[in-house]
């Protein structure tokens, strides 16, 4: 009897550790062999001993690929944050239809993200697109979102911002539910404004929100991939080349299953790497 | 322009996610694989054809027609599983070892890679093919279709010749009288065609489009059809060797450059609209005869148009070759009765059913003398739309044999980006670059 008790726990969490082998330890494995060999699925792997970093040390679109990602990146997290925190803050207060707002803005966030982009890429048309007709009407002169090499990324970044802010207001409509009122009233006796409250009270105590966005937005942001796959090809002049697309391609288009696996795991290292550095600045931020 | 567009999803931006179509994939191809070896071991053979309506019909009446004379050798037809496309499947169903004995749909582009992988039966060591080969086809589709090793893996079937529709009424309303033949008249043309139709100040009229999207495939239908017309049916590369730095390719990169410096071409993607071309948006289109029925459908009214063979430089001598889009027929190595498989094919591919095929599908068979030959010439006269293509099937060119063509098209693509699109590049070094990258690759 004793004994049967005993088996349960396995059984309910061996589905899970069966798909867990089968679907991430073994492929992350695999991976780890491919980034010694050269393999294109079809014909039988050749062991090409380290010959697939050092065509990674020489591939500058690679790089050009790291480096579009980054400006992403530096556009899209603190984007993402001031406006996930200014609509938190928003609805955090008692204003008219705050659950219709609530739902409204996290909607786009269970959208199909193909859907997304095929609806931003009308927007974005140069020549028909709304934003244009908008800007046209205006007296404004057009402009080329998704045609201009130096548009294009931040085209991207504001829709992904667009795509995924909704679920940032949440994670911080969280934290800013949290913060105790009585320090605010405390405060406002002692004659704070209200850039003070939000300075020395608010962000210290959402902290540990914050960190988790600028930690998931990082991951997310890291990873596009959606958008430029769909929308510009990486183009124009690979500006919207991400790396996740890059390595997409050098695996399943090209089927370069070794160079791509070395690029998967390259680009993980960077990723653990930047996440290591925002949780040393942004942990050291609570303790102000 | 000919974009069949992919898309993947994910979270939270789409990067985790595209595993997923291909394990599901993978799984259906295998599901496909286990109901075939039940065939298989009932002795018949199993053959895929397109899953386009049209040769679902055709193979099957085909197949009906071989078992009913030929019980020693029974063929069981499926169509090739869905899938994001049928190159992907059969990639699937390769590395899952279910694939199908005969499969017809293949295209040339990728039949260097599988033949070298092993995945393919070499045809020209069954008795017989060769010499149904040479009485099939001439000896240049005969050279294009031998593997680097020297072997021929595939049987040359169907071909869909690259050829320019051109909207008559908008050339008319602008004056221009004939359709251009050549570079200089393109280029005549698209300044009088080029509009601001709804005078905002900016450009909503062009003379053509092409996919500005850095996706290989999609040179196959803008700058390699136009380098086989200026080039006279060069190959990229040949053997260990490039050939595409030359001056037809450099002539073709100025002529589009021409086109996107003058606007006469534009740089936004037109694709996820409704078609530019029935909608009087652009006034040439370079497409192949699968259009003729989007055209018939969707045309609104007094809508004219012809296709004509694709401009060529202005010294330009000679025929006007053009790309075939070739998908051949081929026999897998885990087929057990190869020459029972060719002997349906050599079936299949006789001179009365290629006949019923092009009846059938209206697609054209890729055999010499098509459009002079009187089996073939009262189809033709019932539908004149297929005449163009009829005409034009004698001079056309498949891909060249390379493992590595994919990427010969992906160095072309990006330099055709920098130097024709963005003019960030000179002609020249783009197409150095891009010979180089490519003689790299091979060496």
């Amino acid at each position: 009897m004793l004994r049967k008790h005993r088996l349960i726990p396995y059984g309910l969490v061996g589905p899970y550790l069966l798909h867990f082998a089968l679907f991430v330890a073994f492929p992350v494995l695999f991976s780890l062999v491919l980034v010694f060999h050269r393999w294109n699925i079809i014909g039988s792997m050749e062991f090409v001993g380290l010959a697939n970093f050092n065509r990674l040390l020489h591939d500058r679109l690679f790089f050009r690929a790291l480096y579009n990602t980054l400006i992403f990146l530096l556009i899209h997290i603190p984007l993402q944050i001031v406006v996930a925190l200014f609509f938190a803050e928003l609805l955090n207060r008692r204003i008219r239809l705050r659950g219709l707002f609530r739902g409204a803005y996290f909607l786009p966030v269970v959208v199909s993200g193909v859907v997304v982009t095929i609806l931003w890429q009308q927007l974005y048309g140069f020549d028909t697109g709304l934003l244009n007709r908008v800007l046209v009407k205006l007296g404004l002169p057009r402009l080329g979102w998704l045609v201009d090499p130096r548009l294009a990324m931040p085209s991207l970044a504001l829709m992904a911002t667009w795509k995924n802010v909704g679920l940032y207001i949440v994670l911080f409509l969280v934290g800013l539910q949290s913060v105790p009122r009585h320090l605010y009233e405390a405060a406002e006796l002692e004659g704070a404004t209200r850039w003070q409250q939000f300075r020395y009270i608010t962000l210290p105590l959402i902290n540990p929100t914050l960190f988790m966005v600028v930690v998931l937005s990082t991951i997310g942001g890291f990873s596009l991939f959606i958008e430029p796959y769909v929308m510009t090809g990486g183009g124009p002049l690979n500006s919207t080349l991400s790396a996740m697309l890059y390595i997409y391609r050098e695996a399943f288009t090209f089927y370069h299953m070794g160079y791509a696996a070395t690029l998967g795991f390259f680009f993980a290292a960077i990723i653990l790497l930047v996440v290591a550095l925002q949780r040393r600045f942004v942990e050291r931020e609570v303790h102000l | 322009m000919n974009g069949k567009p992919k898309t993947c999803c994910s979270f939270p931006y789409g990067a985790g996610k595209p595993l997923w179509p291909a394990v599901l994939l993978a799984l259906l191809v295998w599901l496909a694989g286990c109901s075939s070896h039940g065939r298989k071991r009932s002795g018949a053979l199993l053959y895929w054809s397109s899953n386009n309506p049209y040769e679902i019909e055709f193979a099957r009446r085909m197949v009906a027609e071989w078992n009913a004379r030929h019980p020693e050798a029974l063929v069981v037809h499926q169509p090739v599983p869905e899938g994001q496309s049928s190159e992907e499947v059969i990639l699937a169903a390769v590395v899952g070892r279910t694939t199908p004995d005969i499969y017809s749909n293949m295209w040339q582009g990728e039949v260097e890679a599988y033949a070298r992988a092993g995945a393919l039966v070499p045809l020209d060591t069954i008795p017989g093919f060769l010499d149904s080969l040479y009485a099939r086809c001439d000896s240049s589709v005969i050279g294009e279709v031998t593997a680097t090793d020297g072997h021929i893996y595939q049987v040359p079937w169907k071909i869909n010749p690259i050829m320019m529709a051109v909207n008559l009424r908008i050339f008319r309303e602008a004056g221009v009288r004939q359709i251009p033949r050549t570079y200089s008249q393109y280029l005549a043309a698209a300044r009088k065609i080029q509009r601001d139709r709804d005078g905002d100040g900016y450009v909503d009229r062009w003379i053509g489009y092409s996919e500005v999207k850095v996706e290989w495939w999609q040179r196959l239908f803008d700058f390699y059809p136009l380098y086989l017309a200026a080039s006279g049916g060069m190959p990229l590369v040949q053997g260990r060797r490039v050939v595409f730095d030359n001056r037809p390719a450099r002539e073709v990169f100025r002529f589009l450059r021409a086109l996107y410096a003058g606007n006469y071409f534009p740089r936004e993607r037109l694709s996820a609209r409704q078609n530019p071309f029935l909608a009087g948006v652009i006034a040439t289109r370079i497409t192949g005869p699968w259009s003729i029925q989007e055209f018939e459908r969707f045309k609104p009214p007094g809508f004219q148009y012809r296709f004509v063979p694709l401009p060529v430089p202005d010294d330009h001598r000679g025929p006007v070759y053009t790309y075939c889009d070739p998908k051949n027929i081929v026999l897998f190595s885990t087929c057990r009765r190869p020459e029972a498989a060719w002997r349906f094919v050599a079936f299949l591919i006789s001179r009365r059913n290629d006949r019923v095929f092009l009846e059938m599908t209206n697609q054209l068979p890729r055999r010499k003398n098509l459009f002079q030959d009187p089996l073939f010439a009262p189809i033709f006269e019932q539908r004149p739309a297929l005449q163009p293509f009829a005409r034009q099937a004698r001079y056309v060119r498949g891909t060249d044999a390379s493992p590595v063509l994919k990427e010969v098209f992906d160095a072309i693509s990006q330099q055709y980006e920098a130097a024709v699109v963005y003019r960030v590049s000179p002609v020249e070094r783009a197409i150095k670059e891009a010979a180089q990258r490519v003689q790299l690759l091979i060496q």
